[in-house]
């Protein structure tokens, strides 16, 4: 469509000028609706596809020549064609930079290729001065205009899955929950969305660590929150200053709000809310000889490994870290099982079904010493270590190794 | 982003002026021309030469960007209000799908370069943009652009390979804050499983397999109990001739060590030397000089901007003892009450400070303030 303005009336007052510039806006925005009535006229296209453009074509081949002589800077080609994302204000709008991009002219089509692909749920506005081409017999005034928008895709929406750990009592120094979503999140002011509560439904005041950087895992399905570790860690001003987050023999609710977007921008099907109780401070380390080991057994058809443990274990990390290896007779390095490991009742019960069917002989079960229990403790080294107890054992870097036989 | 500035007196600048000058050949060394792909943009860092050190946490490396933004320049007073939505309208998508997640100067051009996120999911876009010094913003080209990089080893790969459904590993290391000293690159790093802390030192220029060491830093809090805590921020500076880190933990000490110390393997404690108590998180650290003494400048979430004379660093002893309440037992330090909201703050030059910030209700602002 073709916009036009008389600017015979010599100085325009800022105020006109503005209203001018409201009333084109106005125009443009509604230009997709309106039927091109004029063939013969400049029309702009945008492309959505693989290679994004906005495409205008001259009314003819030698409309558009004299581009191909010039030496322009991109401000000189913005002021020909601007696209600009909406921002859903016109004051704002008015006053933004045009999308980054690179313009060509080939045979009578004028192409701005966009240096960023058009977003879904965005509004883009092109804008067209057909005045500014070298030796153009159009009036000054003359605009051309076209908006356009990616539509959002529709998806199932988006809701919390599962939060661990997944047991109703967790200990005071509880150091992290992970939060597992049914589909991708987006990040950015996420603690805006996560709520503790106590028993009165009062939100406990900053209760975990609260970064930028926001700890995702790649698909940005789960996500892992700390506790202030300042709240746990004794002898550290927060502790002393405002006691723990969670606190002995009370009850607490974990809420991640609805509104909260998911990567598509849209908000969760629902809150979720998980409840649980505080059970004492858990300070000693998780110890593998503890730990109960059902081994499988070919003559009775058992396929599956089962480890019990007596506390429960991080979740992740004890999915992650604990292995499976064949004791082999020769030198060669074993190498660890492929399976599919489990983890069940309250993350104290390890289950792994090896990908090949076992084999009678010895196998091992491997458990690096960084593996944490709820409270963060490690193999042989507890959260904190107390300098004044000279019993507990020093950091280690090494693995635990328990045999187990299967017949 | 925090840097260490030059000035921190007469025989530090003589010292790194030689080394720059003497090095500045091979500062390249190793870089090849292309296009450096990123999978994200975390912590910036200017290191010598205008090579810009950007932090890639989703491909757990990080990139050395040879700029080529050498061109000695002033620095100019610089306010951009509504950056988010200027970079939005640059980029073609709208205000809310954009981060700012680390901001630097560079200390030879003066201009601010910007690590964006376009979008906030899984297929969010890295961005580096650059404010000029007349407060127009571009979008860096990365095309031609001479880069090197170093993987970071990832994470412990026990029992992640070929464990059937453990496949994808779900685990990352966050890359927290990167700086320059010297000839290494200082990377602190928080994983998204356990809870420890690394400290990365990398030669720079890369070698073809980056090896950096890694060292375990633990700090007492009032000599008792210690932790692996992870490290927040940290900042490079020198006491006397000797090389400084700086470094504000997640549960909230200040504690500073010597870097000489960063041997590989190394088990490191460091002296706690202030606590910042409850409420508060430190986002970003900057070391300058002014009428004759150095300050360390800290933002904080909740402090706003803290004021530390750097002398007093040396001076203080290892808090050894619970500080009772209200007591000022450590560091002293000055909080600057009317510097609010500020989310990245850098040195623009040796007078001025840039910050980002927002008022509440206010608009996300890029603006020079003179430091304290």
């Amino acid at each position: 469509m073709r916009l036009a303005f008389d600017r015979s009336g010599g100085r325009e007052t800022a105020a006109l000028l503005f209203l001018k510039i409201l009333f084109s806006f106005l125009l443009i925005a509604t230009a997709s609706a309106e039927t091109i009535d004029r063939k013969s006229v400049w029309r702009i296209r945008f492309v959505p596809e693989a290679s994004p453009r906005v495409l205008v074509t001259a009314p003819s081949s030698a409309s558009l020549r004299p581009l191909r002589r010039v030496h322009w800077t991109p401000e000189q080609w913005q002021s020909l064609l601007s696209v600009h994302a909406e921002q859903g204000e016109l004051t704002i709008d008015i006053s933004l930079p045009p999308m980054a991009g690179e313009y060509r002219v080939e045979g009578d089509t004028l192409l701005f290729l966009p240096r960023f692909p058009f977003a879904p749920g965005v509004t883009y506005r092109a804008t067209f001065h057909p005045s500014l081409i070298p030796g153009s017999r159009e009036g000054a005034s003359v605009l051309i205009g076209e908006t356009f928008r990616v539509e959002r895709r529709s998806a199932a929406p988006t809701s919390v899955t599962r939060v661990y750990p997944s047991a109703d009592e967790l200990p005071e120094n509880l150091l992290k929950f992970y939060v597992q979503f049914s589909a991708p999140m987006s990040r950015g002011h996420i603690y805006e969305h996560i709520h503790l509560l106590d028993e009165q439904r009062k939100p406990v005041e900053l209760p975990f660590l609260e970064i930028d950087e926001e700890l995702w895992d790649v698909e940005m399905k789960r996500l892992t929150l700390f506790i202030d570790p300042g709240r746990i860690k004794r002898g550290v001003r927060p502790l002393e200053e405002v006691g723990p987050a969670l606190e002995q023999g009370k009850h607490y609710s974990l809420v991640i709000d609805r509104g909260w977007h998911d990567a598509q921008g849209n908000s969760l099907s629902n809150s979720y809310e998980k409840n649980f109780s505080v059970g004492p401070p858990d300070r000693s380390p998780p110890d593998p000889k503890q730990w109960q080991i059902a081994a499988p057994s070919l003559a009775e058809g058992k396929t599956r490994l089962e480890v019990r443990f007596p506390d429960p274990m991080d979740h992740a990390l004890a999915l992650r870290l604990i292995r499976v290896e064949r004791v082999q007779t020769s030198r060669r390095t074993p190498a660890a099982l492929e399976g599919t490991a489990k983890l069940d009742d309250n993350e104290r019960h390890w289950s792994f079904t090896p990908s090949q069917p076992w084999q009678r002989g010895t196998y091992q079960l491997v458990v690096p010493a960084i593996i944490e229990d709820l409270a963060g403790n490690n193999i042989g080294k507890p959260f904190e270590v107390d300098l004044f107890d000279t019993i507990q054992k020093r950091p280690t870097n090494a693995v635990t190794r328990l045999s187990f036989e299967v017949r | 982003m925090k840097r260490m500035q030059l000035a921190l007196g007469t025989v530090l600048v003589a010292g790194a002026l030689a080394t720059s000058s003497a090095l500045a050949a091979h500062w390249t060394e190793g870089m090849k021309e292309g296009k450096a792909e990123f999978k994200s943009m975390g912590p910036l860092a200017f290191g010598p030469e205008g090579i810009l050190f950007v932090a890639d946490t989703k491909a757990a490396a990080v990139v050395a960007l040879a700029t080529g933004d050498t061109k000695t320049a002033e620095a100019k007073a610089v306010k951009v209000e509504g950056i988010n939505q200027k970079l939005a309208g640059i980029l073609g998508t709208t205000a809310d799908q954009i981060l700012i997640d680390d901001m630097a100067v560079n200390p030879i051009s003066h201009q601010t370069y910007l690590a964006v996120s376009r979008g906030r999911g899984p297929e969010a876009m890295p961005v580096l943009m650059r404010v000029k010094t007349d407060g127009t913003i571009e979008a860096v080209a990365l095309e031609k652009m001479k880069f090197s990089r170093a993987e970071l080893p990832d994470a412990p790969v026990d029992g992640v390979v070929g464990q059937g459904q453990r496949q994808s590993n779900p685990r990352r290391e966050s890359i927290t804050d990167v700086a320059f000293l010297e000839d290494r690159v200082m990377i602190a790093g928080l994983s998204n499983e356990e809870f420890a802390s690394t400290l990365r030192a990398i030669p720079f220029p890369f070698k073809t397999v980056a090896n950096g060491t890694s060292v375990e830093i633990y700090h007492g809090a009032h000599g008792r109990f210690e932790t692996r805590a992870p490290v927040r921020t940290f900042v490079p500076f020198k006491v006397g001739n000797e090389a400084q880190l700086l470094a504000a933990y997640t549960c909230t000490p200040l504690v500073q060590f010597s870097v000489n110390a960063l041997k590989p393997g190394a088990k490191l404690k460091g002296k706690t030397i202030a606590e910042l108590g409850n409420r508060n998180r430190p986002i970003d650290m900057v070391v300058y000089h002014k009428d004759g003494k150095d300050f360390l400048l800290l933002a904080n979430s909740s402090r706003g901007i803290m004021k530390i004379e750097t002398d007093d660093i040396e001076k203080t002893g290892s808090i050894e003892a619970p500080v009772p309440d209200g007591g000022k037992k450590g560091l002293h330090y000055e909080t600057i009450e009317n510097w609010k909201g500020v989310s990245q703050l850098d040195l623009l030059d040796s007078t001025h400070a840039l910050v980002l910030h927002q008022n509440e209700g206010g608009p996300l602002t890029l603006e020079s303030l003179p430091l304290p």
